[in-house]
C-alpha cells in the first residue's frame, strides 16, 4: 500500500460527492448506481478467472425518504473518510457505526452496523478503491501462518523481519489488516494448506505436519477474512506454490472453499484482489465420508436447503461440486474435520491427507 | 273457568248494560287519547312535531303553486304555554277551505293521491291544532292572504271534538303585510327540551329544500336558511294506483267510486299500466280463480268404444236422419280434429254445428236439441257411462268396455306419467290414475269445472289413496307436478267476468281479483310521479348547511316497491368543520320531509351500519355500526307512498327492495368518498416526504458543497422533480435600463397540469409573452397567464419591468402538495 493509492482513493471519494454535486445542479435526482449484490447477479470473468458482479445494478437515489437518507449518509461517511485520510488515522469498521452518533445530524447516523458495512462495500465499489485504502479495517482478523516463510512487514512502529516457524511462538504469525504492508522475502514452502477450523490447525502443527511437508498452514478462522483471502492470493501469486484448502464436509464449508477460491458474493468487485481461483479442495469431501467410513451428522433441514441454493449457485456449477454435492445429499450425512481422529490422532497427518494431496496431483 | 261463567250467565242483562255504554267515538276524541301515535307524546315532542307539521303543510302548499318557499317559524314563551307561529308565501286559503284543512282530521288532497308529497294523511297540521286546543285551551290563530287580494283574513277557529267538525268562532279582515300566504298561531303545552331536535329539523329541511328560505326564531336562537338554488322542484304529476300495488280493501273501495261497469272497463280506468291486453290477462286469471278451468280431454280414437256420433244421433230425435247424421258427424269431426276438448269447447262445436246443419238441411235445432247433443257428446268424452241419464244404448257401451274407466284414466295416466319420475311403477301411476279419474267423475260439476285448489285436493286425496293401498311414496313433489301438467291442459272458461255492481258486493270475488291483478306481469309504474331532489342539488344543500372539505352525492333510478315507485338518493359530506370526534351524523329523509326521532328503529339506519365502511377508508369500530369520524351521510327516500313504522312518520319500514336501494346508492356516493380519501392519504404522504426530504436534501447539499469545496448548489429543482412536482421558478436578468423577467413552469408530474399563474408586479410590465394578460389595479399589475403544460414538459412566460419593482406570484389550478415555487432573485446564480 502506498501514499498513491491512499491519496487516489481519497480523490475517489470527492468525486463521488463531486457527482451528487453536479446532479443537484443540473437538477437531476441525486444517485448511485452499485451493482447489486446477489447470487443471481454474479457472473464468471474469463479474463481474470473470477466470479465479479453482473451487469445489473441497484440505484441508490435520493426519489425517497430511504434513499435520500441513505446518500446523506454516504456524503457524511465521505467527508469523514477523507478527513481521515488527510490525517493518516485509520478506524474499524465498527468505529465508524459508533462515529456517525457524534454526527450533527440526525439523519445521517447509522440504525445499525449492517447499514454502516453496507455503505462502505457500497463506496469501494463505486470508487474502485478498496475498504483499506480508506484505512477501514474489520474488528479482528486473528488469522494466522504457520510454515516455511520468512517475511517483512511494514508496522506502524517501523520494519519486522519475520520467521513464520522460528520467529513466532505456537499460534504462528498474525496476519495484518492490510497484507499488502508484507513482502516475501524466502520461503521452503511446498504448497499452502488452508484450514478451517483452529482445532484441526494445532493438531497438523503439533503433529509438525508444516515441517515433514513443507507447508503453509493458514488459519481460515471459518468463513476468511479479506486479509486472510489476500495474503493467500500474494502467496500463490508470489511463491507460485499450489493452495488447498481442508474444511469440514459441510454445505458452509464449500462456502469457504468458494470464497477463497472464487470469491464472495459481497465482495465480487474485489474477486481480482481477493480470489485465488487455483485453490483445490482436499476435503472433507463427502466421497469421503463413505470411503473413510466417518462418523456423521444427519444432515439438518437448513444444510439441506444451503446445498440446493448451491446447486443453483454459479461458482458450483462444475461436474465435481455437483457430483459431491448429490452424493451428499444422497446419503443424508455430513462430516467434521475432527472426525478423522475416529482413526486415531495421526490419521489425518499419516494418512489422509498425504493420500488426498497425492491423488490431487500436489506432491 | 266455569264457575266465573256461570256467574256471568247469572247476571242478565250485561251484555245490554256493556252496550248502553258503547258508543262511537270521533277521531278527535280518538286522537287525544293517543297522541303519542302522532308524534305528540310529551310536550317537549309535541312542540317539534307541530312545527314540523306547519313547515311540511306550508312547503308543499307554496311547492304546489310554483312559489319558491318563505318560511317563517317563531316560536315564543307565552306564559305557561309556547306561542307557535308559522308563515308561509303560499296560495293563501280560502274562507271555506280554511277550517277543513286545519280543523278537521283525515281531510286532504293527497291521501287518495299517487303522487309524492310530504304530507299523506291529512292528519299533521290539523293534529297539531287539536294538540294546541286541548293543552291550552286556545283557539288557532290563522291569517290568510290569497293572492291578489286586497286585504288579509284572520279566523279563530276550534275543533269540536265529539263531532270532529272545526269551527270558526272570529272571522274578520286584517292587514298583513305578506302578499299571499297564511300564517298560523298556535298556543300549546311545550318545552324546549328538544331544541337539539328542532334545530336539527330545520337545518335538515334546509339541506333536502335547496330552494326554500326559512328562517326560525325562538327564545335562545335566530337562524336563517337562504335559498342555494332558485330551482322549483319539477312538479310531479299524480298517477293512478298501479296493480301490484294496491290492497283488498282498497280495490273494494274503488269498486264503490268507479264509474266503470266492466271489470275489464275498471281495471283500465282505474289503474296505471293497464291497457287491453292486460285488463285481458288479468280478468283470465281472475276466471281461473273465480270459476276455476275445465279439464279438457283428448278425443276418443278409433279404437275407443267411445262414439260422439253415434251418442249423438241417439240423443237427437225429430230431426230427420239426414240432418241429424249430418249434424252428428260434424260435431265428431270437430272433436276428433282437436287434440283436447273441454266442456265449454264442446258446446261451442255443437253450436256451430247445429248452425251448419240447419243452413244445410233447413231443419231446427232448438235449445233443446243442441243441449242434448252436447250432454251425450260430453259423455263419450268424458266417460260419464250411465248413471241417471244412463240408456240401453250407454249401458250396452259401458258393457263393451272392458277397463270400467279406460276414458279419463288413460288420459290421466298419460299426464301423470309424463309428470312424475321415471322411476315411479307404471302399476302405482295407473292406480293413482284409476282414482284420480274417480275423483272427476264423483264430482259434482259434469263440465268438470275445478278451481286450482279443488284440483289439488283431488290430486291429494288420490295420491293418498295410491299411498294407503299400494303401500308406495307419492310425495309433494310428485303430486306439484302432477297438479301443474293436469291445470295447464284445462281450460280458461269463457263465463263472462261480474259487473263492478256485483263484484263490489262480493269480498271473495274481489279478492280473487286482487290476486290475479298480482299474478299478471305488469309493466312498472311510471316515476314522473316522483320528484328526487337531484344528486346536484343534494350536493348543493351540503354545501350550504356544512362545512366540509369533500362532498358526494348519488341519485338512483327509479324502482317499485308494492306498487308505489320509488327512487333513493344519499350524499355524503366528510371533513373540514365537521365534528371529528364520535360517530357520524345519518341524515334521514323521505320525500324531503326530516325524520328526526325513531333513528333506531330506521332501515336507512339500519343500511348504514351494515356497510363495511373501512372499505370506504372510513373508521368503524368493530367492522359494523355507523362509521366515526368527521361524517354526514344523507339519505332520501322519493316514494308516492313512503313505508313508515308509524303514523308519525319517524322511521322507514324495513322493505327488502328499498334498503337494497338505500345500499346501493349510499355506496355510490362512499366510492366518491373512497377516492377522495385515498388521493388525500396520499397527498399527506407526499407533505410528509417532502417535508423530510424539504430537510435531508439541503443537508446534504451543503454537505457535498463542503466536501468539494464548492458553493451550495441549486437543489429546487431536484426535488421539484423527486416529488414529481410542478416547479415554477422567476428568473431575473439585467436587461438595458430595466430587466427582463422569465417565470418557468416545469412539470415534472406524471399528468398534464393546468396552471393560472398571477404576477402580481409593482410597475407596469411590458412585452408580454403570448397568451399572457396585464391588469391594472391601484398601482399594481397583474400579470395573468394560463398554461397547459404536458408531463416532463416546461413552458415559459416572459415581460420586461423596470428594476425596481418587487413581485408577488401566485399559482392556481396545483394542489398546494404538488406545487413549489421558487420566487427569489435567481439571477447571481447564472
Amino acid at each position: 500500500m502506498s501514499a498513491d493509492n491512499e491519496q487516489q482513493a481519497r480523490e475517489q471519494l470527492i468525486d463521488l460527492a463531486a457527482q451528487f454535486y453536479d446532479q443537484f445542479e443540473l437538477g437531476e435526482i441525486p444517485h448511485m448506481d452499485v451493482p447489486t449484490r446477489t447470487k443471481s447477479n454474479i457472473e464468471y470473468d474469463e479474463d481474470l478467472d473470477v466470479w465479479v458482479y453482473g451487469d445489473r445494478t441497484s440505484t441508490r437515489s435520493a426519489n425517497s425518504v430511504r434513499g435520500a437518507r441513505k446518500l446523506l449518509k454516504a456524503v457524511y461517511t465521505i467527508e469523514f473518510l477523507a478527513d481521515q485520510l488527510d490525517q493518516d488515522r485509520s478506524s474499524t469498521l465498527r468505529e465508524l457505526y459508533y462515529l456517525s452518533e457524534s454526527w450533527d445530524n440526525e439523519n445521517a447516523q447509522f440504525n445499525d452496523q449492517d447499514e454502516s458495512n453496507q455503505l462502505v462495500e457500497d463506496l469501494e465499489i463505486v470508487s474502485g478503491a478498496t475498504r483499506e485504502d480508506f484505512h477501514m479495517r474489520p474488528e479482528e482478523s486473528g488469522a494466522t501462518i504457520m510454515g516455511p516463510l520468512f517475511l517483512r512487514e511494514q508496522t506502524r512502529r517501523g520494519e519486522r523481519e519475520i520467521h513464520c516457524q522460528e520467529d513466532v511462538g505456537e499460534g504462528g504469525y498474525q496476519i495484518p489488516n492490510n497484507p499488502d504492508t508484507i513482502e516475501f522475502l524466502d520461503s521452503d514452502a511446498e504448497f499452502i494448506l488452508c484450514v478451517e477450523t483452529g482445532g484441526m490447525r494445532d493438531r497438523l502443527v503439533e503433529n509438525g505436519f508444516d515441517e515433514e511437508y513443507g507447508a503453509l498452514i493458514v488459519h481460515l478462522k471459518g468463513q476468511p477474512a479479506r486479509a486472510t483471502r489476500r495474503i493467500t492470493k500474494r502467496l500463490h501469486d508470489e511463491l507460485e506454490i499450489p493452495v488447498t484448502v481442508f474444511a469440514d464436509g459441510d454445505p458452509w464449508s464449500y462456502r469457504i472453499y468458494a470464497s477463497v477460491a472464487y470469491g464472495s458474493i459481497k465482495s465480487a468487485h474485489l474477486s481480482e484482489y481477493l480470489a485465488t481461483p487455483q485453490a483445490q479442495y482436499i476435503g472433507i469431501q463427502p466421497a469421503d465420508i463413505v470411503e473413510y467410513d466417518l462418523p456423521t451428522d444427519p444432515l439438518s433441514d437448513s444444510d439441506i436447503n444451503a446445498l440446493e441454493s448451491e446447486l443453483e449457485d454459479p461458482r458450483f456449477q462444475t461436474d465435481y461440486w455437483e457430483e459431491q454435492i448429490e452424493l451428499q445429499l444422497d446419503i443424508g450425512k455430513k462430516a467434521e474435520q475432527q472426525a478423522l481422529a475416529s482413526r486415531g490422532l495421526d490419521f489425518v497427518t499419516d494418512t489422509y491427507l498425504p493420500e488426498r494431496l497425492e491423488a490431487m496431483g500436489v506432491f | 273457568m266455569t264457575a266465573f261463567q256461570s256467574t256471568l250467565g247469572d247476571e242478565a242483562g250485561i251484555a245490554e248494560e256493556l252496550a248502553e255504554n258503547q258508543r262511537a267515538i270521533s277521531i278527535a276524541e280518538f286522537f287525544e287519547k293517543n297522541k303519542h301515535m302522532l308524534g305528540f307524546d310529551s310536550g317537549a315532542r309535541g312542540l317539534v312535531t307541530a312545527v314540523k307539521e306547519a313547515v311540511d303543510n306550508a312547503l308543499d302548499a307554496a311547492e304546489e303553486s310554483g312559489i319558491l318557499p318563505d318560511i317563517y317559524v317563531e316560536i315564543e314563551e307565552s306564559g305557561d304555554y309556547y306561542k307557535l307561529i308559522v308563515e308561509d308565501n303560499g296560495p293563501g286559503l280560502t274562507k271555506e277551505s280554511l277550517p277543513k284543512v286545519f280543523g278537521k282530521l283525515l281531510y286532504g288532497s293527497r291521501f287518495h293521491k299517487r303522487e309524492q308529497s310530504r304530507g299523506q294523511q291529512g292528519i299533521g297540521i290539523s293534529a297539531a291544532v287539536l294538540y294546541s286546543q286541548l293543552t291550552s285551551g286556545k283557539p288557532a290563530k290563522i291569517t290568510s292572504r290569497t293572492q291578489g287580494s286586497s286585504e288579509a283574513q284572520y279566523f279563530e277557529l276550534i275543533i269540536d271534538t265529539d263531532e270532529n267538525e272545526p269551527e270558526i268562532s272570529v272571522d274578520r279582515t286584517t292587514t298583513w303585510d305578506r302578499p299571499h300566504g297564511t300564517r298560523i298561531e298556535l298556543e300549546m303545552e311545550g318545552n324546549m327540551r328538544a331544541r337539539q331536535q328542532l334545530h336539527d329539523y330545520i337545518k335538515h329541511t334546509a339541506v333536502v329544500n335547496p330552494h326554500a328560505r326559512l328562517e326560525l326564531r325562538e327564545p335562545q336562537a335566530h337562524f336563517k336558511f337562504e335559498r342555494a338554488t332558485d330551482q322549483l322542484p319539477e312538479e310531479t304529476e299524480e298517477i293512478r294506483p298501479h296493480p301490484h300495488g294496491v290492497e283488498l280493501g282498497t280495490v273494494i273501495k274503488m269498486l264503490n267510486a268507479t264509474d266503470s261497469h266492466s271489470v275489464s272497463g275498471f281495471l283500465q280506468e282505474e289503474f296505471t299500466r293497464v291497457g287491453k291486453k292486460t285488463a285481458d290477462s288479468v280478468i283470465d286469471e281472475f276466471r281461473d280463480r273465480h270459476y276455476g278451468r275445465e279439464m279438457s280431454w283428448t278425443p276418443p280414437g278409433p279404437h275407443e268404444s267411445a262414439d260422439v256420433a253415434a251418442a249423438v244421433t241417439d240423443a237427437t230425435v225429430n230431426k230427420g236422419a239426414t240432418a241429424t247424421e249430418a249434424f252428428a258427424t260434424a260435431i265428431a269431426d270437430a272433436v276428433a280434429d282437436s287434440d283436447r276438448v273441454a266442456h265449454h269447447e264442446l258446446l261451442a262445436i255443437v253450436d256451430s254445428s247445429a248452425d251448419a246443419a240447419e243452413d244445410e238441411h233447413g231443419t231446427t235445432f232448438g235449445e233443446t236439441v243442441r243441449e242434448n247433443a252436447a250432454e251425450a257428446a260430453w259423455a263419450e268424452l268424458a266417460g260419464i257411462a250411465g248413471e241417471e241419464e244412463s240408456t240401453d244404448e250407454t249401458d250396452a257401451d259401458a258393457d263393451a268396455d272392458p277397463d270400467d274407466h279406460s276414458r279419463l284414466v288413460t288420459d290421466l295416466y298419460e299426464l301423470a306419467d309424463g309428470a312424475t319420475s321415471t322411476r315411479k311403477d307404471d302399476e302405482v301411476v295407473h292406480a293413482f290414475a284409476v282414482r284420480l279419474a274417480g275423483k272427476f267423475e264423483d264430482s259434482e260439476d259434469t263440465r268438470h269445472r275445478l278451481t286450482h285448489k279443488t284440483l289439488v285436493e283431488f290430486v291429494d286425496r288420490a295420491a293418498e289413496l295410491t299411498e294407503e293401498y299400494d303401500d308406495v311414496a307419492f310425495g309433494d313433489t310428485a303430486r306439484e307436478n302432477v297438479v301443474d301438467a293436469i291445470w295447464s291442459v284445462m281450460v280458461t272458461v269463457p263465463d263472462d267476468p261480474p259487473l263492478v255492481r256485483e263484484l263490489s258486493g262480493d269480498r271473495d270475488a274481489t279478492s280473487e281479483l286482487v290476486d290475479g291483478m298480482r299474478a299478471t306481469d305488469i309493466m312498472a309504474p311510471p316515476t314522473r310521479c316522483l320528484s328526487p331532489i337531484s344528486d346536484e342539488l343534494i350536493e348543493a344543500g351540503l354545501k350550504k348547511e356544512f362545512d366540509a372539505d369533500f362532498y358526494a352525492a348519488a341519485t338512483r333510478d327509479a324502482d317499485v316497491s308494492g306498487g308505489d315507485p320509488f327512487i333513493v338518493e344519499a350524499g355524503i359530506a366528510y371533513g373540514g368543520d365537521l365534528e371529528a370526534e364520535g360517530s357520524a351524523n345519518v341524515m334521514r329523509f323521505a320525500n324531503r320531509v326530516p325524520l328526526v326521532y325513531q333513528r333506531g328503529a330506521c332501515a336507512t339506519t339500519d343500511v348504514v351500519k351494515s356497510i363495511g365502511w373501512r372499505n370506504y377508508g372510513l373508521d368503524q369500530p368493530g367492522g359494523s355500526g355507523v362509521p366515526n369520524g368527521p361524517v354526514v351521510i344523507m339519505i332520501h327516500i322519493a316514494s308516492t307512498n313512503v313505508p313508515f313504522t308509524s303514523e308519525s312518520k319517524d322511521a322507514v319500514a324495513n322493505v327488502p327492495e328499498i334498503e337494497d336501494e338505500i345500499e346501493l346508492a349510499i355506496r355510490e356516493a362512499a366510492r366518491d368518498l373512497k377516492s377522495y380519501l385515498n388521493k388525500r392519504r396520499s397527498m399527506q404522504k407526499r407533505r410528509k416526504k417532502q417535508n423530510v426530504l424539504g430537510k435531508i436534501l439541503p443537508e446534504m447539499a451543503t454537505k457535498v458543497a463542503e466536501v468539494t469545496g464548492r458553493n451550495e448548489p441549486e437543489i429546487d429543482d431536484a426535488i421539484a422533480r423527486i416529488m414529481n412536482n410542478v416547479l415554477v421558478e422567476r428568473r431575473l436578468e439585467e436587461n438595458g435600463d430595466g430587466q427582463s423577467v422569465e417565470v418557468v413552469v416545469e412539470n415534472h408530474s406524471g399528468t398534464t397540469e393546468s396552471l393560472a399563474v398571477t404576477d402580481i408586479v409593482t410597475a407596469e410590465p411590458s412585452n408580454l409573452s403570448d397568451g399572457a394578460t396585464v391588469v391594472e389595479m391601484d398601482g399594481e399589475w397583474f400579470v395573468k397567464w394560463n398554461a397547459d403544460v404536458s408531463s416532463g414538459d416546461e413552458a415559459v412566460l416572459t415581460y420586461e419591468v423596470s428594476t425596481d419593482a418587487a413581485f408577488d406570484i401566485d399559482v392556481d389550478g396545483v394542489e398546494a402538495e404538488k406545487l413549489t415555487v421558487t420566487d427569489t432573485d435567481t439571477g447571481t446564480n447564472q
